[in-house]
């Protein structure tokens, strides 16, 4: 299954689920990523990692490894 | 009785996600100067103060840093919960102000609606409501109300619009809740329901809607038209939830993989250079006034030992540091500028993945960065940081970082290798300095993160997720209070150190021997004051003192007078600048003190050997000593605060001193080796 992390630049995905196995998953539920919201990958930082996302209208980096607990649909 | 003390005074309790404008209003409604950055995690430790007179009601206010939700996942958050529970002194808060970004309420109404449920009494006050207009949006105040079942206000604490609305809606709420019963509010924790937080978010989204309208004026969009051609945006793009064009197209730059990296060590190189360069003209008409003034009051009084006290003791000795203020200035000005424009949030994403190799994260950045300034608030800012053991291996690495108390010294260092008509070539080896003190301080912190399991003990989840917050213009007017209110309270800390520590080293360094007998023969009379002032410092306390330091001293290529200086640098590393120009007594004869300090010390020779005691290569010792070695006690005190045990502090104070001297050693014999003297 994709995830946020295998987002391309410029790409809007629909998130499908948040994996509440990930230590960082509470945190990022609560900073906006939640099932059914609309993200878009803006930026990558050197060496990939990390990546910055618009979401609910802001700028959010997040590293790679969170962004792979954000299941695309 | 005085009726001030019968009336109870209530507590407000200013909460909110970060960098929604707390410390703004805050300083507003206490009439404070703390510092508002445009950077999600610039509060890190609670403040408290009375709210001003002029909004008449009586009532504490307290500042908080940011928070994500009630449940902290970070030492500044987990300050700002406490005071929302169970504040120490205060208890629980009488009515809680939530500041709302009103562009991004999609996000922060999240801790709104937490905080209702855990029965906190809430008023909002929405934020940045410009910044919403700028998208052509509008929020309603009283819709927003309606649907959360509490006030709103908007307000902009930077020039006090809808302030006084919201002290009187305020001051009903507390009336209001005098009336109730209060009920005790829930705490949340870790096992949270991770459907419930999609919920709160579901209902939200709902929320939204109903509030956020577009402002739809034929000229709004003419003029938005005019703007989106400027900046080519692509039409129709433009959504509710969309970030700021202009930071996006400054991003694809300045986060741009190569470019996004050049210009990251430009502006470092930049800010390094310049603090050296742009103040010499300002510092030279500040050395030249002092030393003006400390040989009018040298020759005007007549009972020589207070002359001397005055003139050397305190005039030359304040004004030897006193004349690094316009640097120092340059270098918070600097700073300023770059913490309100929004950068710093990209610097920190840029390095998170270089520093998470060494043990460190991309939220060290920030507090490495103000580390430059001053390694106190440096320690505090680590409090972001998650992890608990990257949060202390930055701690540990802070004094590393050359902070603007080494200014002077570096500075008097350079100005004793490079001649005052290249002053160009000193600011270029300011940057080195600074540039090598990141480097080694990189090293050092890849080594320790290599024993970190015996010296730092802790383990935990490493994360980092911050917002980056949309680029602005920096406001002239914020960055200069802030670098003023920073220089204050510089000086303040400074001041009273220098001050004292040049009394007491004039003190040791003229007493007991005050009025030494010299063959007076065939000399004149200046001749004689120095003969006199070199009997009396071979004769004082300062020099039984020295006796015993002497040993230490040597092997690095200096006598008892440097190690005078280390010592009392213990007290602030300014003080070793200040002991300088004392125990090599600058008085008299210069008009300035800086460049008669540089005088006597090409003069100054290794006890009656001819030798001379300063020279390239020992100078280049003293500035690797003074680059690792930690002498600050406030810093030592800080860092045993903000880790809980002595272990942190005693380690760095060991492990940077000895490393610093052995260091010193090195350098000072390997360029003799080489044949630098
Ligand atoms: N445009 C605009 N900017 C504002 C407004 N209020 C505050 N700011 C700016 O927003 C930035 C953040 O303000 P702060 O008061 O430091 O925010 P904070 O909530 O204390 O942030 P943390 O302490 O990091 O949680 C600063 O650069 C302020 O100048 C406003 O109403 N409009
Ligand atoms: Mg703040």
């Amino acid at each position: 299954m994709r995830t946020a992390a295998d987002m391309e630049y410029g790409e809007r995905c629909i998130i499908s689920e948040v994996d509440s196995a990930h230590p960082s998953s509470r945190r990022i539920l609560e900073i906006g990523f939640t099932p059914g919201q609309e993200i878009e990958l803006i930026n990558k930082s050197i060496f990939n990692d990390p990546l910055a996302f618009s979401l609910r209208g802001t700028l959010i980096a997040i590293r790679r490894n969170e962004a792979g607990c954000i299941k695309l649909a | 009785m005085n009726e001030q003390v019968i009336e109870k005074t209530s507590l407000i309790t200013l909460v909110g996600p970060p960098n929604s404008g707390k410390t703004t209003l805050f300083n507003y409604l206490s009439g404070q100067n703390f510092k508002t950055v445009n950077y999600p995690g610039a509060t890190v430790e609670y403040s408290i103060c009375k709210l001003l007179g002029k909004f008449n009601l009586n009532a504490n206010i307290l500042d908080s840093p940011g928070i994500i939700s009630l449940i902290p996942n970070s030492p500044d958050e987990k300050v700002a919960v406490e005071s929302l529970y169970c504040h120490p002194q205060l208890g629980i808060p009488d009515i809680i102000i939530v500041t709302v970004d009103a562009s991004q309420i999609s996000r922060h109404l999240f801790l709104v609606k937490q905080l209702i449920e855990a029965n906190f009494r809430v008023l909002i006050a929405l934020t940045m409501t410009d910044m919403l207009q700028k998208k052509g949006l509008h929020i309603s105040e009283k819709e927003l109300g309606r649907e959360l079942g509490c006030p709103v206000v908007k307000i902009d604490g930077r020039t006090g619009f809808g302030v006084n609305e919201l002290i009187v809606q305020a001051e009903q709420s507390i009336e209001k809740s005098q009336r109730e019963i209060i009920k005790q509010p829930i705490i949340f924790n870790e096992n949270i329901d991770k459907q419930r937080l999609i919920k709160i978010y579901n209902e939200i989204a709902e929320i939204e809607k109903k509030v956020i309208h577009e402002t739809i004026t034929p000229r709004k969009i003419e003029a938005a038209n005019k703007k989106l051609k400027i900046f080519n945006e692509p039409i129709g793009k433009q959504n509710r939830n969309s970030i700021d064009y202009t930071t996006l197209r400054i991003d694809r730059f300045l986060l741009h993989k190569v470019w996004g990296l050049v210009f990251f060590f430009i502006i470092m190189a930049v800010t390094f250079t310049s603090i050296f360069w742009l103040a010499q003209p300002i510092m030279h008409f500040i050395d030249e006034s002092f030393g003006y003034l400390a040989k009018a009051v040298h020759d005007s009084i007549g009972v020589p030992w207070i002359g001397d006290l005055l003139s050397s003791g305190i005039i030359s000795g304040m004004g030897s540091v006193l004349v690094f203020i316009p640097q120092i200035t340059i270098l918070f000005l600097i700073l300023g500028i770059l913490e309100d424009t929004g950068y710093l949030a990209r610097g920190a994403m840029l390095i998170d993945k270089p520093l998470s190799k060494i043990g460190l994260n991309g939220k060290s950045f920030v507090p490495m960065l103000s580390g430059f300034a001053c390694a106190i608030p440096a320690m505090l800012a680590a409090r972001t940081i998650t992890n608990k053991k990257e949060r202390y291996l930055t701690i540990f690495i802070i004094p590393l970082m050359s902070c603007s108390a080494r200014i002077p010294v570096y500075a008097l260092l350079m100005a004793f290798l490079f001649p005052p008509e290249k002053a160009w070539i000193g600011g270029l080896m300011l940057a080195g300095v600074y540039i090598f003190s990141i480097v080694s301080s990189v090293i050092i912190a890849g080594i320790i993160n290599k024993f970190s399991a015996r010296i730092i003990k802790a383990q935990d989840n490493s994360s980092f997720i911050l917002e980056l917050p949309s680029y602005r213009v920096p406001k002239l007017r914020v960055v200069l209070t802030n670098t003023y209110y920073s220089v204050k309270v510089y000086l303040k800390k400074a001041g009273p150190i220098i001050f004292f520590l040049s009394i007491i080293i004039w003190g040791i360094t003229y007493f007991p021997n005050s009025s030494p007998k010299v063959d007076t023969n065939n000399l004149n009379k200046e001749e004689i004051g120095q003969l006199e002032r070199a009997e009396r410092l071979s004769g004082s306390y300062a020099s039984h003192l020295g006796k015993i330091i002497q040993p230490v001293m040597s092997p690095i290529g200096m006598d008892w007078r440097v190690g005078v200086s280390l010592i009392s640098a213990f007290a602030a590393r300014e003080v070793f600048v200040s002991s300088l120009a004392l125990i090599f007594k600058v008085t008299g004869n210069n008009a300035s003190i800086q460049s008669s300090i540089v005088e006597a010390m090409r003069k100054a020779e290794i006890g009656n050997t001819g030798r001379k005691l300063f020279t390239p290569a020992t100078i280049c010792g003293l500035i690797i000593f003074f680059m690792f070695s930690l002498q600050c006690i406030s810093t030592i005190a800080v860092s045993r605060k903000e880790t809980g045990s002595w272990r942190i502090p005693i380690l760095q104070v060991i492990i940077f001193t000895s490393f610093g001297y052995f260091m010193t050693f090195i350098t000072v014999n390997g360029l003799r080796a080489v044949g630098i003297n």
